[in-house]
């Protein structure tokens, strides 16, 4: 007899944006982001009350999946954003904080929900049709003739987490490893059509930075490294498994099986295992790679016939590995081996690197596959390290497909701020028109959103200083905050991409106070300044569109129902 | 300038802190209410506060009294279990609290992750964290930035890295230049330099029987070099009298690393002297710690202990009498990697959820499947006619008893280092189950002797000697202690005095030690922040974000110099002989006194010995040549990386301004905000 439990009726809210602890979450959450953001950017610890590692970081990849709330609008968000980092890497950070900025701004200026959400997507068009636009000012074309623009998109993005504490050096060094393994990995003489190949990522930890450096081919590390012959060159057959050569039966899922106590089944397995062994002997082959574990009696019988042997290679290097030799991974040990399944490793050697001992294997042909080896100090600025390069390879990468690059340091932000009040001002009657509002509230709107985008730019600074652009070419600059009056005339330097100089007839404005609107200016091409900073294009463009999609859509939602049984 | 002058009084938190850090102390286990949720412990409310800071100075003056050679023991006590532990180490006591707050556990990371490597100077790493955070706070009160600060402490510590690195005394190609003593020969004291190098020699605790006259002699022929060769080179002339002048300064070096633990450092010597005999290559001299072993003997007196060529284990009793039947045999050994019992597998093995055992049948036979493999294995170790077998692992019940009846030793939770040695030089090879065993893993040329008859102390005390013929460089030291709550400091103290060793050998370098590199590190950061702030005066047009830049750098380096000054006069402090003024006292007048063109740490008098005889170089009388005093050396890539990491260590805690901690018990905490 099954007892009835009453059921406690869903909970709704209605209006949750209007709602104050909704409200405060929101702001909370956008503080607690925005004071990670830059290369100034504070770090936070992320840790379970229960105990275990601390993770310190300042990496949205890191910060958002260890921030789950009981507000489902803070939910929505973090997974829209989160999407967005899996697809792109970077700029999840500032996706983040522009929208919820939205959120805030929209509700400060008391706009009504619906036309806040109209003006935003006219604000994104306008913003997503100038950055496509030949004569955009804040657009950078990547020329793959000279590494100078590449090595400058790697190196903001190494130099925008604070917890891998790099000196200049170290920067240099990490940012034209990460440009190297990137070049590795495009196939040059493949016909037809081009797959990218793998960067494998190995972690060192007690090594200085300046150790770390990028191998053709892969690095796995060895676990037993003392059974090992030395080297073996001349192409070695390779065979990997991806089933586990434990000497385990087979998972057996839920059901169970029944069986004499007097058959060993481990002894049955164990035979079946040593009959695979006696084939790769026959076949010849000098590599065998597991990516579980290989059962010792397996291991010794291998061994003992010259075959080198590598388990608990790791689903990671699966991939990689099956790519550099060419092999198809064998899934079964109850099955006869098809030769078309072994591939070809041109040659192994052993590298040490602290404790860890490595075997090198090469490819025959160009199979662009290589590892990078990462070394720090210590675990927390090694993991930091890691999410950083990886996330600097992944926009390297995506300038293959759009050969651009935005200017970095906030003057993207401002220059398309200042882009979007100029243009909203000028063409507010029609478009007010359009989107079926008076002309005031349409620039009501505009302002919301050039705010937005400012506060971005403006969350740049943590040390108390404050955020100042010039009123030609609407870049963004910052003033320290002991700075004078005269300091800003004539010590300023360069704007926060390095493209602009400070000259005494620039007109400064600071950024949290009202403008006049201008048009800004594109730089002429007599210049010969190189930008210093530069964000991944594609990545920008898309996390302009989530962040503005996603606090639409928050701002669409009138009820929350939740059912709390 | 603003906030200039802010002191402590303004940190109210720093009290509770320090309260809290004291409570950790006790390690008092707090219940956890576990709650999936996820809290954010903000501090934006009170950003100005820095609390990790000031918790990672409290915590490090809770450990103050680990630093120096003169260390103070302390008692850990767990109320909730009731167990208590002795320690007289930072990272022992770190470990032991069990921290729970997050930078409790930070720490606790770092000091791990140092002494993995190194095993020794995670007192000195715990202090400058503490004593830089306090620096770091300093700064942040004047209202230097974040980022500045990082910046200038990043430039102070590679002026601190480079001076240590220059004031390493090399021995590359084993001749150690004993800087003292030849600048002594410089300003035209060549007698005593002779004198002394002998002094040096004939004082030593060591028994090396060098003849005086002859080192004598040495010394002087190699005057004309300004240094004393204390060369393995030396060698090439086959000269008997030169190898003996090399193991005294070897001794030399060793005692100058000993820090007061002279004892254990004679031990750690003498291992590394039966280890490097067996070893034939002269030309690289090192030493193997992972061929190291130790055996604790309870109920003997201290000063038994000593270092014993091969492996020596403690026997039971049902092993003795198999061991009286094997000790005049030549052996056959097997190498197990593993558990010996039918239940273990290997790594990564997965026992089958959905197993049943069906017999259609009742059972005949009494005897269970693990009596039929442990009948099985023993046939097997029979008729391959092995007499020993060697395991990392333990073996179960049935198994050893089985083995004892039929006179197989089986010695147990041995190091596989240990295994692998003994795999080389027996010809035999590790194997992970008993049924991998073929002829050609089984080794040969092993014996069993009983190392010492110690049933006078304990009947129970059985001390066997697993060696080969040839020699493998393993060697036990064998720690004896008639207090049983000290064998684990004991054993700690002495890890540290061989790592030590291993790392000068490996380093081919040492640090001027007793504080001296330390001072010479205050001198420079000193000497940088008064040219940082000559130039904030001086500067031309004085521009006022530039002169800002060049004053904070001065006040921060003068900080950072404090930290280590806050180091030594606490090392002078915890030898219990002076107050801090006067310690502080003695610092400031021997840096006004250095002269900068002259030179280098080893131009510093030592602050602090170990020696009890000749405890402090008072400046009145520095200059005396009279006491022979024992130079005192540190390790100089374990206080390289000590001081780097520590700095890590506050940069991290520095940047940081909020925590997001998951699984909270809302109810529970105060200063908390629910996202």
């Amino acid at each position: 007899m099954s007892r009835v439990v009453k059921k406690t009726p869903s909970v709704c809210t209605d209006m949750p944006l209007n709602n104050a602890e909704v409200c405060a979450k929101l702001h909370l959450m956008k503080e607690l982001l925005r004071s990670c953001y830059g290369p100034t950017g504070r770090l936070k610890h992320i840790r379970n009350n229960i105990g275990g590692r601390v993770t310190t970081s300042s990496s949205s990849s890191v910060l958002l999946p260890a921030l789950s709330s009981s507000q489902p609008l803070l939910n929505l968000i973090k997974s829209s954003i989160l999407n967005h980092i899996s697809r792109f890497s970077d700029c999840g950070l500032f996706a983040a904080i522009f929208c919820l900025s939205l959120l805030e701004h929209v509700r400060q200026h008391e706009l009504r929900e619906n036309l806040a959400i109209k003006v935003n997507k006219h604000c994104l068009s306008l913003c997503t049709s100038y950055l496509q636009r030949e004569d955009c000012a804040c657009r950078v074309k990547v020329n793959f003739c000279s590494s100078q623009n590449l090595m400058t998109l790697a190196g903001s993005i190494i130099s925008s987490k604070p917890a891998c504490l790099l000196t200049e050096a170290e920067k240099h060094h990490i940012s034209t490893m990460v440009v190297r393994a990137f070049l590795q990995t495009i196939p040059c003489s493949t016909p037809g059509p081009v797959t990218l190949g793998h960067t494998v990522t190995v972690t060192i930890v007690g090594l200085r930075v300046l150790d770390s450096a990028v191998f053709p081919g892969l690095l796995v590390e060895m676990y037993d490294p003392f059974d090992q012959t030395d080297s073996s060159s001349g192409p070695l057959r390779t065979v990997l498994f991806s089933t586990s050569l434990a000497g385990d039966l087979a998972e057996l899922g839920d059901g169970t099986i029944e069986v004499d106590p007097d058959v060993d089944t481990d002894l049955q397995v164990l035979n079946q295992l040593l009959e695979l062994g006696k084939q790769l002997v026959e076949d010849e082959v000098r590599l065998c790679v597991c990516q579980k574990v290989i059962h010792p009696v397996l291991q010794q019988y291998l061994r003992s016939h010259g075959v080198v042997v590598l388990e608990r290679l790791g689903m990671a290097l699966m991939e990689p590995l099956s790519m550099l030799a060419g092999t198809q991974p064998v899934a079964t040990l109850h099955a006869r081996i098809l030769s078309t399944a072994y591939g070809r490793v041109k040659n192994l050697s052993t590298k040490q690197f602290g404790f860890k001992t490595m075997l090198h294997l090469q490819p025959e042909g160009e199979a662009a596959v290589c590892t990078m080896v990462l070394c720090h100090r210590n675990e927390t600025m090694l993991d930091e390290l890691k999410v950083v390069c990886q996330k600097a390879e992944h926009g390297l990468r995506l300038t293959l497909k759009e050969p651009s690059a935005l200017l970095g340091g906030g003057c993207t932000e401002t220059h398309l701020s200042a882009y979007v009040k100029h243009k909203g001002q000028q063409e507010a009657s029609e478009s007010a028109a359009g989107l079926g509002c008076s002309p005031a509230e349409f620039l009501l709107g505009v302002k919301v959103f050039c705010r937005s985008l400012d506060m971005v730019a403006r969350s740049l600074e943590h040390d108390g200083g404050t955020s100042v652009i010039d009123l030609n070419h609407a870049h963004h600059w910052t003033v320290s905050a002991g700075a004078t009056k005269e300091d800003m005339v004539g010590g300023l330097g360069l704007c926060g991409c390095g493209l602009v100089e400070n000259s005494p007839s620039t007109k400064w404005t600071f950024l949290n106070t009202e403008y006049a609107e201008f048009c800004p200016a594109p730089l002429l091409g007599d210049s010969c300044r190189k930008p210093t900073v530069l964000d991944s294009f594609t990545a920008k463009v898309n996390a302009l569109q989530v962040a503005v999609e996603t606090a639409n859509l928050v701002l669409d939602v009138r009820y929350i129902i939740e059912d709390v049984n | 300038m603003r906030g200039a002058g802010c002191g402590m009084s303004e940190f109210p938190d720093l009290c509770k802190v320090l309260e809290l850090s004291t409570v950790i102390l006790r390690s008092i286990i707090r219940d956890h209410h576990i709650r999936q949720a996820v809290m954010l412990k903000s501090v934006t409310a009170n950003q100005q506060q820095y609390v990790g800071l000031q918790e990672l100075s409290a915590l490090a003056r809770t450990l103050q009294p680990f630093i120096g050679p003169q260390k103070k023991y302390r008692f850990i006590q767990n109320v909730r279990s009731g167990e208590s532990a002795l320690t007289c180490s930072c990272f022992c006591a770190i470990q032991n609290l069990e921290p729970t707050c997050a930078l409790g556990q930070l720490v606790c990371e770092t000091l791990q992750e140092h002494e993995k490597i190194y095993h020794t100077g995670s007192g000195c790493l715990m202090f400058l964290a503490g004593a830089w955070s306090s620096a770091a706070l300093l700064g942040l009160c004047q209202g230097i930035s974040v980022t500045q600060i990082i910046s200038i402490m990043n430039e102070g510590i590679e002026i601190c890295l480079d001076a240590v690195r220059k004031s390493a005394l090399l021995f590359n190609g084993l001749d150690v230049r004993l800087s003292r003593r030849s600048t002594a020969a410089v300003h035209g004291l060549e007698l005593s330099l002779s004198e002394e190098a002998f002094c040096v020699a004939s004082n030593l605790p060591f028994n090396f029987q060098a003849p005086p006259a002859k080192v004598y002699q040495q010394a002087q022929n190699i005057r004309g070099q300004r240094q004393i060769k204390l060369s393995r080179y030396f060698c090439e002339n086959k000269s008997e009298m030169v190898s003996e002048f090399e193991t005294c300064s070897f001794a030399h070096i060793a005692e100058g690393l000993s820090h007061s633990c002279d004892n254990l450092m004679k031990l750690a010597v003498e291992v590394m002297q039966v280890q490097s005999r067996s070893n034939q290559d002269i030309t690289t001299v090192t030493f193997d710690i992972s061929k190291v072993t130790t055996c604790v003997l309870f109920g003997l007196p201290e000063d038994c202990s000593c270092a014993v060529p091969g492996c020596i284990v403690l026997l039971s009793d049902e092993q003795v009498s198999v061991f009286h039947h094997l000790k005049t045999k030549r052996l056959k050994v097997a190498l197990i990697d593993g558990d010996l019992s039918h239940s273990y597998h290997h790594m990564g093995f997965k026992r089958p959820a959905g197993m049943q055992h069906v017999r259609d049948q009742p059972s005949v036979s009494e005897s269970s499947t693990e009596d039929k493999w442990v009948k099985k294995v023993v046939k097997l170790f029979l008729d391959l006619g092995v007499n020993l077998i060697l395991l990392t692992g333990v073996a179960c019940k049935p198994m050893d008893q089985n083995c004892c009846r039929n006179q197989i030793l089986v010695v147990e939770k041995l190091n596989s280092s240990v295994l692998r040695t003994f795999a080389q030089s027996t010809g035999s090879a590790l194997v992970t189950y008993p049924s991998q065993l073929r002829d050609h893993c089984v080794g040969t040329g092993v014996q069993l002797a009983l190392w010492r008859d110690l049933s006078c102390y304990d009947r129970k005390l059985v001390p066997v000697n697993i060696s080969t013929e040839e020699n493998t460089g393993l060697v036990t030291a064998i720690l004896t202690s008639s207090v049983q709550c000290k064998s684990q400091l004991q054993q700690d103290r002495f890890w540290a005095c061989a790592y030590r060793l291993h790392h000068a050998l490996k380093d081919r370098a040492l640090l001027p030690g007793a504080g001296r590199t330390e001072m010479f590190c205050i001198h420079l950061l000193q000497k940088q922040a008064q040219n940082c702030r000559e130039k904030s005066t001086n500067s031309v047009p004085p521009s006022a974000a530039g002169t800002a830049v060049a004053l904070h750098t001065s006040v921060m380096l003068e900080l950072m110099a404090d930290g280590l000054m806050d180091y030594i006069t606490t090392v002078m402090i915890n030898s219990g002989k002076m107050s801090k003024v006067e310690a502080r006292t003695i610092v400031t007048r021997q840096l006004q006194t250095f002269d900068v063109h002259q030179g280098n740490a080893t131009k510093f008098p030592q602050l602090v010995l170990g020696n009890e005889n000749e405890a402090f170089v008072f400046p009145s009388r520095k200059q005396t040549e009279c006491a022979p005093a024992v130079e005192v050396y540190d390790n100089l890539c374990v206080k390289q990386e000590a001081w780097r990491r520590a700095l890590d260590l506050v940069f991290l805690v520095l940047q940081t301004d909020e925590e997001v901690v998951s699984g909270l018990d809302q109810k529970m905490e105060k200063d908390t905000m629910m996202l």
